[in-house]
């Protein structure tokens, strides 16, 4: 059965629907399980088109249902984690998503959401809840961004995320904002026995400040999680991402890979695997390429193991350089320009295969290209 | 019979060093040439300085390609007008695929995208087209995937370096015959005649199997001597390149 609220997607304006197209939302894509679109506190739009996905404004689902906050809101990421989830539980009428699979229902298409901020200096709070049953799957793109005229803002957000025995849940969450806008997203996800959780995260442009760590509990045996960081960083920004991941499970698996590049601003990888089950096995990756770190850009990485099972195998690996030029000049040697060089380089080094991302991010990376190259003719 | 390449006084600089000095060579449309020389002797600095690699600095001299000097060229520029290079020692490119470079020089060219999977075969190059370019590849397999970009890039000046080193019988008389596919033209969209080329080889190996018009050994930065590939072979073979340093030392000393 769809769902009650039907709010169509042709509330959009032109505008405001290139600037979702540029972080993964379309809006005229079907291609899409569905669509939430909260546009600064009000859903605009709230679509679901499969049968067993289903997809509230977080508001609406704690009305409906009784279990939602017995069971789940604020379970995952506790409401006194700090002031901005405090902040969050503090606002009367929560915004933000709830959805729901139903137990072995595999969603054939994304579901998208997007956080949209169109009004300067808003803080926009929302708390988002994901809840794949067992064996579900579902990809899920979230979109944030702010309106090409707003400069400066807050968004604080709250994820929490619940998979079931072997269920697997694709997040890809793609941010893209103004220069002097804060951002202190809060996530937390808890995987059961045999259960995948894959998280994506772009920052194709940063935020002045963004300070995230999402953590993840494998409780279950077997259960994996995969996160893999991509920052694009600029001048003037200060980026703080990781990744905590608690291995509970008995042969619970993680690996995390941080990718950054550096154009300017201050770019942190962190990244804590904590391993504490017979078999689990965990591996964290942070690589950094710094292209112009002005006069106070830096890439910072800081891969962190912490074992507490003398089975537990744990693994690390940081590496910062820069592109080399002898391999600028080998592809130039085969007929590409400079920029066109720098940015195959730079797709390469970023090693992001992200389903419906690509025209994004590769756009993104041309842009990052014509500014690190220095023109041969 | 026209000049594809044209060296004139020629001094090349790399790190404030001078490396080639008052440099001639003149190689005919449709000739393929060798060069050879000990090490050290500047072969690869020739090489780099025609691709255009920018640390290689010419400080004086023309270097002239169908007639237009292209010494202020960049790598790009001289890529596009015909000069391809197989290198020794290409670097590895993290991410990067053979495949993508290969699917960028057939990009708008469906018949040359059709080549790939068949060169492929040919080349025993099918397994290394996802992989990274150059990764932990064998002497060999760097030979053969160089050659490989150059049979799709169609250039009209084909240059390697070294082709026969760290290469087995076996592969030895495969790159012979892909290359001298590549020198005829085969491959090519469009008919053609002979490419022109310069092969630099240390041990000879390649010239059993490929057919050069003429040698030039290089001594010191400079080209001490030119003539038939094999005969100057057999010489140095027989009397080694100390006798190629005292005939040019003789030489000088009589200019």
């Amino acid at each position: 059965m769809k769902n009650m609220i039907n709010i169509s997607t042709g509330h959009v304006e032109p505008a405001d629907e290139k600037i979702m197209s540029s972080v993964g939302v379309h809006i005229e894509d079907h291609d899409r399980s569905g669509t939430y679109i909260l546009r600064d506190f009000h859903p605009q739009c709230v679509l679901s088109r499969t049968n067993g996905l289903e997809l509230l404004p977080i508001a609406e689902a704690l009305k409906r249902y009784d279990w939602l906050r017995e069971r789940y809101y604020w379970k995952a990421v506790p409401a006194d984690l700090d002031e901005y989830t405090g902040q969050c539980a503090a606002v009367e009428e929560p915004q933000g998503y709830f959805v729901r699979v139903k137990k072995e229902i595999k969603i054939p298409f994304p579901v998208q959401t997007c956080l949209y901020i169109t009004q300067g200096d808003l803080t926009q709070t929302v708390h988002n809840i994901v809840i794949l049953e067992e064996e579900a799957e579902l990809h899920l793109i979230t979109g944030c961004a702010t309106r090409t005229d707003i400069h400066s803002a807050t968004h604080l957000g709250v994820s929490e995320h619940y998979i079931g025995r072997n269920a697997r849940l694709t997040s890809t969450m793609v941010h893209s904002w103004g220069p002097d806008v804060e951002v202190h997203p809060r996530s937390g996800t808890i995987v059961e026995t045999g259960g995948t959780f894959v998280s994506n995260y772009v920052s194709l442009r940063p935020a002045r400040s963004v300070q995230s760590r999402p953590s993840t509990w494998l409780n279950g045996d077997d259960a994996s999680a995969k996160y893999l960081t991509i920052i694009l960083g600029s001048h003037g920004s200060t980026i703080d991402t990781g990744g905590d991941v608690y291995l509970n499970g008995a042969n619970s698996s993680a690996e995390l890979a941080h990718r950054a590049v550096c154009t300017g601003g201050r770019i942190y990888q962190r990244g804590l695997l904590v391993g504490s089950a017979p078999g689990c096995r965990a591996h964290v990756d942070c690589a950094g390429m710094v292209l112009d770190s002005g006069e106070e850009g830096f890439i910072e990485a800081v891969p962190g193991l912490r074992s507490l099972h003398p089975e537990a195998r744990m693994s690390h690996e940081a590496s910062i350089g820069k592109i080399a030029p002898e391999q600028v000049a080998y592809l130039q040697s085969r007929g590409m320009e400079e920029r066109e060089a720098i940015s195959l380089i730079i797709r390469g080094f970023l090693d992001a295969d992200i389903e419906g991302l690509s025209p994004e991010l590769d756009a993104r990376i041309a842009e990052i290209a014509e500014l690190a190259g220095h023109g041969e003719e | 019979m026209t000049n594809i390449l044209e060296i004139k006084n020629l001094c090349v600089e790399v790190g404030g060093h001078e490396l080639l000095h008052d440099l001639e060579l003149t190689i005919p449309e449709g000739e393929v040439h060798a060069l050879v020389g000990p090490n050290g002797s500047g072969k690869t600095t020739l090489m780099m300085t025609i691709s255009g690699y920018p640390e290689y600095t010419v400080t004086k001299g023309q270097i002239l390609f169908n007639g237009q000097d292209v010494a202020e060229l960049g790598i790009t520029a001289r890529a596009r007008l015909g000069i391809g290079v197989s290198q020794q020692r290409p670097p590895t490119i993290a991410g990067v695929k053979l495949r993508q470079i290969l699917d960028f020089a057939a990009a708008n060219d469906p018949q040359r995208a059709r080549e790939i999977d068949k060169l492929a075969r040919a080349l025993q190059m099918e397994s290394f087209l996802d992989r990274d370019i150059n990764a932990g590849l064998s002497g060999g397999e760097i030979k053969r995937s160089e050659l490989f970009q150059l049979l799709i890039t169609h250039p009209m000046f084909v240059m390697m370096d070294e082709p026969d080193s760290s290469v087995d019988l076996e592969a030895m008389s495969l790159i012979g015959k892909m290359t001298n596919e590549l020198l005829a033209g085969n491959h090519a969209t469009r008919p053609m005649e002979r490419r022109a080329g310069l092969i630099i080889t240390h041990t000879g190996n390649i010239l059993d199997h490929v057919l050069t018009d003429k040698a030039h050994v290089m001594i010191e930065g400079c080209i001490g001597c030119s003539g038939n590939p094999h005969i100057l072979l057999d010489q140095i073979r027989e009397c080694g390149y100390e006798e190629c340093i005292r005939c040019e030392l003789r030489r000088h000393r009589k200019q």
